[in-house]
């Protein structure tokens, strides 16, 4: 299935004025449009072998062996690719029981992972136990609403990252769930939740004011709930400046990604596949510069 | 596969040039299957691990004549994971209250398959190193449960039934002024927001896990029991 969606917005530039409505001005100077592809994961959970031919759901689906062939034949194809995760790592098969999370973390490191989040599997081994196996990593994980001052995990995580790749600033942080009533309490100690709508505009905020083309969020919220729980959803409504929310921990399969509103009327992709790696995500942005002159008019609504 | 445009102004400022940023998204998702082939560089990682857990997890402990699938608001897998630890806790026990399990369906994290059964299946429907743990609960504790079973749909349940909404003890014993629930110490502990067990009277962890006594009640099965009975009617 193949569609087209086209947006409406209207911008207010510092300083408060209004760019009303008009044609592109013809005087534009056009810049080539530059491209990054990003592909993701999320729930994976310690599902490092296929499913076995016999399974009663997805049978002979999934594996990191030929998830890295897939990922080398896009690399081989793109110039820019991030591959990022959105959690819950661990956890899973037995791969994770007798080994504690050490070959999940190599496996990542060797399939070139650029970054991912925390999901609450990634506590079941303590947080000593994430440190302990994070050793065999070398990606960084990004947590942007655990505060984890006075525990183990301090300092072994960090609150956003800036990339650059192809002329591209591209910003990601990463929202945690609560952990509270999901993991038990003494594998997470004194971590502190901290609220994710005020953290994701706090981050997203400092990512624009640092010049990033795109800003995305890692979140291991769940993409949404019939209660008022907190969801990647409710997330991508109450909050402004980011682009693509990359989700997980409500395992949920979106045939393509979802576009919702945020606060200001502006679209923002949701996009989550599945879980255990059975599925790799794929997003692939085109972003054209064009710069104009002070008070030139700009058509900001594009036709259908 | 597809297409979206984002149109937004980045830089911007009176004094300086404005610029627009025209952003488009194509979006693909794509299924790994056998179509792709393996990376001998992962498999060289992987090897040394599979070897080390595949002596261990390969060893067939029983054979299952159908699937054993987890539900709600009932599965076989439901009944199947609730009774082994019912019978391997009270086995030689003798109790004068009632007794229940409860587990929860988050936690049967796969079902059983038809075929022989692997003590890699077992920990693949219970990964977590859950422990058996007794809480003792007030009579009155059971209208929590019976609002908690509704209000999630269902969990897993042994020794008790749930008729049109109403749960009901197995064994029960109207001089009872408490009965036990056999459950997880994750769930004991606030897991699933199971809140009533903060209610509980008294409790007895087991240094049992769960998964040691499926698979040790799994080899004395030979056959895994297929029950399809439905406990809760909702």
């Amino acid at each position: 299935m193949e569609r087209r969606a086209f947006l409406r917005n209207s911008f207010a530039v510092s300083g408060g004025v209004i760019l009303a409505p008009s044609l592109f001005a013809q005087s534009s100077v056009a810049k080539k449009a530059k491209r990054i592809t990003i592909l993701h994961t999320n729930d994976t959970h310690s599902n490092i072998d296929p499913f076995p031919e016999n399974h009663s759901k997805y049978p002979g689906k999934g594996g990191v062996s030929r998830r890295f062939e897939l990922v080398n034949q896009i690399r081989k194809e793109q110039d820019n690719v991030l591959l990022l995760d959105a959690g819950d790592i661990f956890q899973g098969t037995p791969y994770f029981n007798k080994f504690g999370g050490v070959l999940e973390m190599k496996l990542m490191t060797a399939m070139g992972y650029d970054a991912a989040t925390m999901g609450n599997h990634d506590f079941d081994g303590g947080m000593e136990g994430f440190v302990k196996a994070k050793q065999f990593g070398d990606f960084p994980f990004i947590c942007s609403n655990y505060n984890f001052s006075n525990t183990p995990i301090d300092g072994h995580t960090k609150e956003s990252i800036v990339f650059e790749k192809g002329g591209l600033k591209i910003g990601v942080f990463g929202i945690g769930v609560e952990l509270k009533g999901l993991v038990p309490g003494r594998l997470y100690g004194e971590s502190k939740w901290l609220d994710p709508i005020e953290i994701a505009n706090d981050r997203a905020a400092e990512l624009k004011k640092k010049g990033c083309d795109l800003v995305i969020c890692l979140s291991h919220l769940g993409y949404e709930y019939s209660s008022e729980k907190i969801s990647d959803r409710v997330l991508a409504n109450k909050t402004k400046d980011i682009h693509l929310i990359i989700g997980g921990h409500t395992h949920t399969f979106l045939p393509e990604p979802t576009q919702e509103k945020n606060l200001l009327g502006e679209t923002v992709l949701i996009n989550q596949v599945g879980w255990a790696g059975i599925n790799l995500g794929r997003i692939d942005f085109e972003i054209d510069s064009k710069a104009f002159a002070k008070h030139d008019v700009i058509e900001v609504v594009a036709s259908k | 596969m597809f297409k979206i445009l984002i149109i937004f102004l980045s830089g911007a400022g009176l004094l300086a040039c404005s610029s627009v940023n025209t952003i488009s998204a194509d979006s693909e998702t794509t299924s790994i299957t056998k179509e792709y082939e393996v990376s001998s560089k992962i498999d060289t990682i992987v090897q040394p691990y599979q070897e080390d857990l595949k002596t261990e997890m390969n060893e067939v402990i029983a054979q299952a004549e159908k699937d054993l699938v987890v539900g709600r608001p009932n599965g076989t897998l439901n009944n199947w994971a609730t009774d082994v630890v019912l019978v391997s806790q009270t086995r030689n026990v003798r109790l004068s209250i009632p007794v229940m399990v409860l587990l929860n369906v988050g936690g049967l994290r796969n079902s059983i398959n038809a075929g022989e059964v692997t003590i890699g299946d077992i920990f693949k429907v219970m990964p977590f190193d859950n422990e058996i743990v007794w809480a003792e609960m007030p009579i009155e504790a059971l209208k929590d449960i019976e609002d908690y079973l509704k209000k999630s749909g269902g969990e897993p349940i042994s020794g008790a039934t749930m008729t049109s909404g109403a749960l009901k003890l197995n064994s029960e014993n109207p001089e009872a002024k408490t009965f036990i629930v056999i459950t997880s110490d994750y769930l004991l502990n606030g897991g699933d927001k199971m809140n009533f067990f903060e209610k509980r009277v008294s409790e007895k962890s087991t240094g049992v896990l769960l998964r040691d006594a499926m698979i040790s009640e799994a080899k004395s099965q030979g056959t895994l029991i297929w029950n399809d009975e439905s406990r809760i009617k909702l």
